[in-house]
């Protein structure tokens, strides 16, 4: 059956149903991140509005006819005012219908954002929130139907309850939203709340969704073989820990076909590197090459772990190499636990001290040796020493 | 440096003045006032310190004193590697010229010659030491502070043997101690800026803290609204339930209601049927009471009219034997009277009797004190003319013994006459009558003469002579004496004046027994009382026997009398006793008399009583009888029993029915279904309100940002703790630092003290003994003396020994520093403090001292310094 309304979803000759549609999930907006300075969250929450609206390009150019968000639309129920009016005001630019599943971040309990008077009096008109089971026949032949969140600690699953509910979806295609970690990605599987990959597996097999659109992992993953059941993932970043974060996915069900495509949304990126060894001078000039290698600094979050020892002139160097990288990158987490400094001869040859400052950095260097908690006080001290020198000298 | 020519021009009020000092030794610059010499001190400070064209205070006020030109400075010197003649002029026409002639030439003028000339003098000494130890007129006592001079230091580093200091670890000292001050305090105490940032952490950990709660109870809030939806939803089934049930038993209850009602109709009637019953019954009561009441009327009335026959024979009798209790009364009573009349006679005859002999014994003894009386009156007269007491019969009696003695001895002295008795005989001695018994001696003294006499025969007359005159005297005076006595007591001898003494005790008896007498015979009356008893019988007694009633006659005297009374009395009492016996018969006849009397009346008034109750019973019994007859109430009572039996039947049938269908669990039921009811919709408007309650404060509180507001909060713990850690971490390194370098620095400047102390001493003792011992302290500055083993603080000092101290502080300084980069010691007027002996030792040490530097002394007093030893003398 033609359907000329609706971009996306068409009915073939043979009858056969097609339809495009954009799933995304975990926009997460509100969230902040602690190491941001002020200028830079704002920036990055501003990133997250952007990318709602880049969702709303993406589904025009890929002819979507809507827009499946699998919960955590926001980070939180409580979330400021303003927030949930930029949300809002991002939506309008959608072109497209958008459901929005309540997850765990923002679930449909009595402080749910969705009810909020912002939202209540900004929703744009095509923006659905998934507040009970019952199905949507959002085009004809077509079915939604999503298990939202009531609470944040539910016993049990709601699409695990949903599935369990629904029956074999026969004269329509069916799509089903769901939220919530699958059982391969969590080590406590027992925890409530956790979704079955089988039990998803099976309900594909039963016919009782044609797709299952998930949201909560924040990389986009595909679960199991039939290519039907697809995390979505974030589409701007929000952790180190994401290995596949910043896409959407264009899904395509043409019948017994389905083509699920990740699109690139993001702009931020979250790089770490646990362990970078500096020794030596070449060491620190390595590292000091590679931070500049890095590209888009302003929207990269970095959190590294130095490891190695130091003559404190190489120590300084690093500091002032640091100091001057900082003020590019939008995060700058530099742990020195395992970065210790070696106080040489060499790094107070130059300052030419025989009297009592000479005696001093040699007892300083006695308490650095002997280790223990004055030791890295010792250390700071004649780093101090070091530093007022040569801006005596 | 080594000042080896100094000119001054224009200088203040000095036209031109110009010394040569001894490069290597000491320069005396000698004067009066007002020639420069101060200047000269103070030239070469000003020449080094200030440009030509300053206008600086100091510059100003070198100007010269009435004269326009500029005042000119010159110095030629050598510092360190350079020799140099260095020229000023200020204000007016200002130049600056510098010629350098070693190491190399150099020429230099202006500004340039300024610059190069300080460069020179920053590059070869301390300024600043050089200054601190030109001491200057008044403030010459003061040490100047040592402890920053890097000449100093490196001179005594020199001089201990050390490696020397080097300007800059003096100057990342300040750099250590500044970082350190940013943290602490002089004193260690935390500054305000490590405690704001901990506070400031504080703060943002309470504001996350804060936020947080807010959240959680935001959390509580959205768990209580579930909770109360879910609540509400099964309260709304509950109430439906309920409401079912209770339509239910509302059902069986208006069933109950018409049967309960059935009940009640059959009770009613039930109830009446009794109500009738009862009244039919007690009807026919009412009857059967009439009846019996007539009947028992009249059985009444004819016993009591029996009674009252029987009471009225009695009264008769008992009247009877009053009136003969009454006669007998009146019989005792006349007697006993005329028994009391006679009885009072008798007694009265008795009294008369006993008041007669009363009479006559009170008459008796009137006459007893009457005579009495009599007598005393007569004694008290004898007593009143008989002069003759017991004195003067005692006057008398030893006037008569004094003549009897005078005349014995004039009769043992005189010629005496013995008589003896041959026979009873009456004599006669001289006119005195005598007699001498038979065989009686008597001899007679013959004071003069002697007569002796018997009478009617003999006549003898004894004469003594003349050897008895004396005696013859003393018998006639005694003599006389007693007849004196004798006259005035009114008697002639003393017999006589006996016999009248004997007749006054007679008389003084007499009155005493008048007493006795009137005592014994007045007994407890008075003598008028007695003569007023007396008369006053005299006049009763004989009155009574002229009254006295003939019969009976009177006895014949008072015992007769006593014993007719005592008759008459006995008489008396006998008629007594009858008249009581009879009294009492008659108040007893009369008590009976009364007793039955009034039962009589009694019984009267009962039986006109029980006659008139007699009457109406019979009366109402025969009006009653007229209105129904007895056996009427039979009839009616019988047919109400019927009527009860049959609505009993009536009732039970109906309770059966009720019962059945078990009413009270029916209400019972109801009734708890309601209060459930009731308390469920309690229930559901109070969670009502509570989740109205609950959500208003979600959509006020859900919607304040509290999520972002968390995140800020915590990004500012992170950034406070960041930063609190960060300055924790500064200012411990920091105190680590600043602690050991001043340790070690104090370690380093302990190493000068020893040279500045050897030179010091070395020094003083040319001065003081060589006991002198002076402590320096951390600042390079003496701390105390020790002279004689006594210490004393430098504060404590004399000001003469304070400013030698001073002085040879000054030179030690000058004596280590000259032999490292040149210090000349300009002095100016000092030991001004100094006593002559002093000053000699002080020249000494002067002058020992100018043998390592160069000292130039300034001085309008050249006498104190006339013990310098070798000088440059320079005078102005």
């Amino acid at each position: 059956m033609a359907n000329a309304d609706v971009p996306g979803a068409d009915c073939l000759v043979t009858g056969v149903f097609m339809v495009r549609f954009l799933h995304t999930a975990d926009w997460q907006l509100g969230m902040t991140r602690h190491f941001f300075s002020e200028g830079v969250q704002e920036r990055y929450a501003q990133a997250r509005f952007d990318a709602i609206r880049r969702i709303g390009q993406i589904a025009r150019d890929e002819d979507c006819a809507f827009v499946l968000v699998c919960g955590d639309a926001f980070e939180s129920n409580q979330v400021d005012r303003q927030t949930v009016a930029r949300t809002c005001e991002a939506l309008k630019d959608v072109p497209v219908p958008v459901y929005i599943l309540p997850g765990n971040h923002d679930p449909l309990n009595a402080a749910s954002v969705y009810s909020s008077s912002t939202f209540a009096d900004q929703k744009p008109d095509h923006v659905h929130i998934i507040d009970d089971f019952s199905p949507r026949e959002i085009v004809p032949g077509l079915e939604l139907v999503g298990a939202p969140w009531k609470s944040k600690k539910p016993v049990v699953n709601p699409l695990e309850e949903l599935l369990n509910e629904l029956a074999r979806s026969d004269g329509s295609t069916r799509i089903v939203m769901g939220h919530g970690i699958v059982d391969a990605f969590t080590p406590d599987k027992e925890a409530p709340a956790v979704i079955s990959a089988s039990a998803l597996e099976n309900a594909i097999q039963e016919g009782k969704a044609a797709f299952i659109a998930l949201g909560d992992r924040h990389s986009v993953t595909r679960i199991g073989e039939s290519g039907r059941v697809w995390y979505s993932g974030t589409p701007e970043s929000t952790d180190f820990r994401e290995d596949k974060s910043g896409y959407a996915l264009v899904v395509e069900l043409d019948g017994e076909q389905i083509v699920a495509k990740e699109v690139s949304v993001g702009q931020w990126g979250f790089v770490e590197r646990k362990q970078i060894e500096l020794n030596h001078a070449e060491d620190v000039e390595r590292f000091n090459d590679w931070l500049q290698s890095v590209e888009n600094k302003e929207r990269t979050v970095l959190r590294l772990r130095l490891a190695g020892g130091l003559t404190l002139s190489l120590h300084a160097e690093l500091q002032e190499k640091l100091l001057a990288a900082s003020d590019l990158f939008a995060g700058f987490d530099i742990r020195f636990d395992d970065l210790v400094m070696i106080p040489e001869d060499a790094d107070f040859a130059d300052l030419g001290f025989s009297g009592f400052a000479d005696k001093t950095v040699k007892r300083l260097r006695e308490h650095i040796e002997a280790g223990g908690a004055e030791a890295d006080e010792a250390r700071d001290a004649l780093m101090l020493l070091l530093r007022l020198t040569e801006g005596a000298a | 440096m080594r000042y080896k020519r100094l000119r001054i021009a224009n200088y203040r009020g000095v036209d031109s003045s110009e010394i040569e000092c001894d490069s290597r030794g000491l320069t005396l610059v000698q004067g009066p006032n007002e020639v420069g010499k101060t200047s000269l001190g103070e030239a070469i400070s000003i020449l080094f310190e200030y440009p030509d064209s300053s206008k600086h205070s100091a510059v100003v006020a070198i100007r010269p004193v009435h004269r326009d030109a500029g005042p000119e400075i010159e110095l030629e010197a050598e510092s360190g590697p350079y020799a140099f003649t260095y020229t000023k002029r200020f204000h007016k026409k200002p130049e600056t010229k510098l010629t350098v002639t070693a190491p190399k030439p150099e020429n230099h003028t202006g500004r340039e010659a300024h610059d190069r000339a300080k460069e020179i003098l920053t590059e070869t000494l301390d300024v600043n030491l050089w200054t601190a130890l030109t001491i200057q007129q008044g403030d010459a006592i003061d040490q100047p502070d040592l402890a920053k001079q890097q000449s100093l230091s490196a001179a005594l580093d020199k001089a201990a043997g050390g490696i020397p200091t080097d300007q800059a670890e003096e100057g990342v000292f300040e750099k250590v101690t500044d970082e350190y001050g940013r943290f602490y305090t002089a004193k260690g105490q935390e500054k305000a800026e490590l405690k704001q940032a901990r506070e400031q952490q504080e703060k943002a950990d309470a504001k996350v803290a804060q936020i947080e709660g807010a959240l959680h109870s935001l959390d509580q809030d959205t768990d209580s609204a579930a909770r109360l939806q879910t609540e509400l939803k099964q309260l709304t089934k509950q109430e439906a339930e309920l409401t079912k049930q209770l339509k239910e038993q509302e059902t069986v209850l208006e069933e109950i209601a018409t049967l309960e009602s059935r009940v009640s109709e059959a009770t009613l009637k039930l109830e009446s049927a009794t109500t009738s019953l009862e009244l039919a019954q007690k009807n026919q009561k009412e009857r059967q009471d009439l009846v019996e009441a007539v009947n028992d009327a009249k059985k009444q009335h004819a016993e009591l009219l029996e009674s009252s026959k029987e009471s009225s024979a009695t009264l008769e009798r008992a009247e009877k034997e009053f009136k003969t209790a009454e006669t007998a009364f009146n019989e005792a009573d006349g007697k006993r009277k005329d028994a009391d009349r006679i009885a009072d006679l008798r007694r009265a005859d008795f009294d008369y009797y006993n008041n007669l002999l009363h009479l006559q014994q009170l008459g008796e003894r009137k006459e007893r004190i009457d005579t009495a009386r009599k007598n005393a009156a007569v004694a008290e007269e004898t007593i009143l003319n008989n002069k003759v007491n017991k004195q003067a019969l005692e006057t008398i009696e030893q006037g008569e013994r004094e003549l009897l003695t005078v005349t014995a001895k004039l009769e043992t002295g005189s010629p005496s006459v013995t008589l003896r008795g041959l026979a009873p005989c009456d004599i006669r001695i001289d006119d005195d009558e005598a007699a001498i018994e038979s065989e009686e001696v008597r001899t007679l003294a013959v004071p003069d003469r002697l007569r002796i006499s018997i009478p009617e025969r003999v006549d003898i007359e004894v004469t003594a002579g003349s050897s008895t005159d004396q005696l013859t005297r003393q018998v006639a005076d005694a003599r006389e004496g007693l007849d004196a006595a004798c006259r005035a007591a009114g008697v002639s001898n003393p017999d006589s004046a006996r016999k009248a003494y004997e007749a006054r005790q007679e008389a003084s008896r007499k009155i005493e027994e008048k007493e006795r007498i009137e005592q014994e015979n007045l007994r407890d009356l008075t003598y008028d009382d007695l003569a007023d008893k007396v008369v006053r019988l005299n006049e009763t007694v004989p009155e009574y026997l002229a009254d006295r009633t003939s019969e009976p006659a009177i006895a014949a005297d008072l015992g007769a009398a006593r014993t007719a009374w005592e008759q008459a009395d006995l008489v008396k009492q006998d008629c007594h006793v009858e008249w009581e016996t009879a009294r009492q018969s008659l108040d007893t006849a009369r008590g009976v008399r009364d007793k039955f009397s009034k039962k009589h009346s009694e019984v009267q008034m009962e039986l006109r009583r029980l006659e008139k109750n007699l009457q109406q019973q019979q009366s109402h019994l025969d009006n009653a009888r007229n209105a129904a007859s007895d056996d009427s109430f039979e009839a009616a009572v019988k047919a109400a029993e019927q009527s009860v039996t049959d609505e009993g039947e009536t009732v039970r049938t109906a309770e059966a029915q009720l019962k059945e269908k078990n009413p009270d669990q029916v209400k019972a039921l109801a009734e708890t279904a309601k209060s459930s009811l009731s308390s469920k919709q309690r229930r559901r408007e109070a969670a009502n309100t509570e989740l109205t309650e609950v959500q208003t404060r979600l959509k006020i509180h859900g919607e304040e940002g509290l999520h972002e507001q968390l995140h800020a909060a915590k990004t500012a713990v992170e950034s406070a703790t960041a930063n609190n850690r960060s300055l924790s971490r500064n200012a411990a390194a920091a105190k680590l630092l600043y602690d050991i370098m001043r340790q070690e620095r104090d370690k380093a400047r302990q190493a000068y003290v020893a040279p500045l102390k050897e030179r010091i001493e070395r020094l003083g003792r040319l001065v003081f003994d060589e006991s002198f011992q002076v402590e320096i302290g951390d600042d390079l500055r003496i701390v105390s003396r020790t002279n004689d083993n006594i210490t004393v603080p430098f504060n404590d000092l004399s000001g003469g020994t304070k400013e030698q101290l001073s002085l040879i502080f000054r030179l030690a300084c000058s004596m280590i520093v000259a032999e490292e980069g040149g210090m000349p010691l300009i002095m100016d007027d000092a030991l001004g403090y100094s006593d002559p002996d002093r000053l000699q030792l002080m020249g000494a040490v002067l002058a020992k001292a100018a043998k390592e530097c160069q000292i130039v002394i300034f001085t309008c007093y050249p006498d104190r310094y006339a013990n310098i030893g070798d000088a440059a003398i320079v005078s102005l």
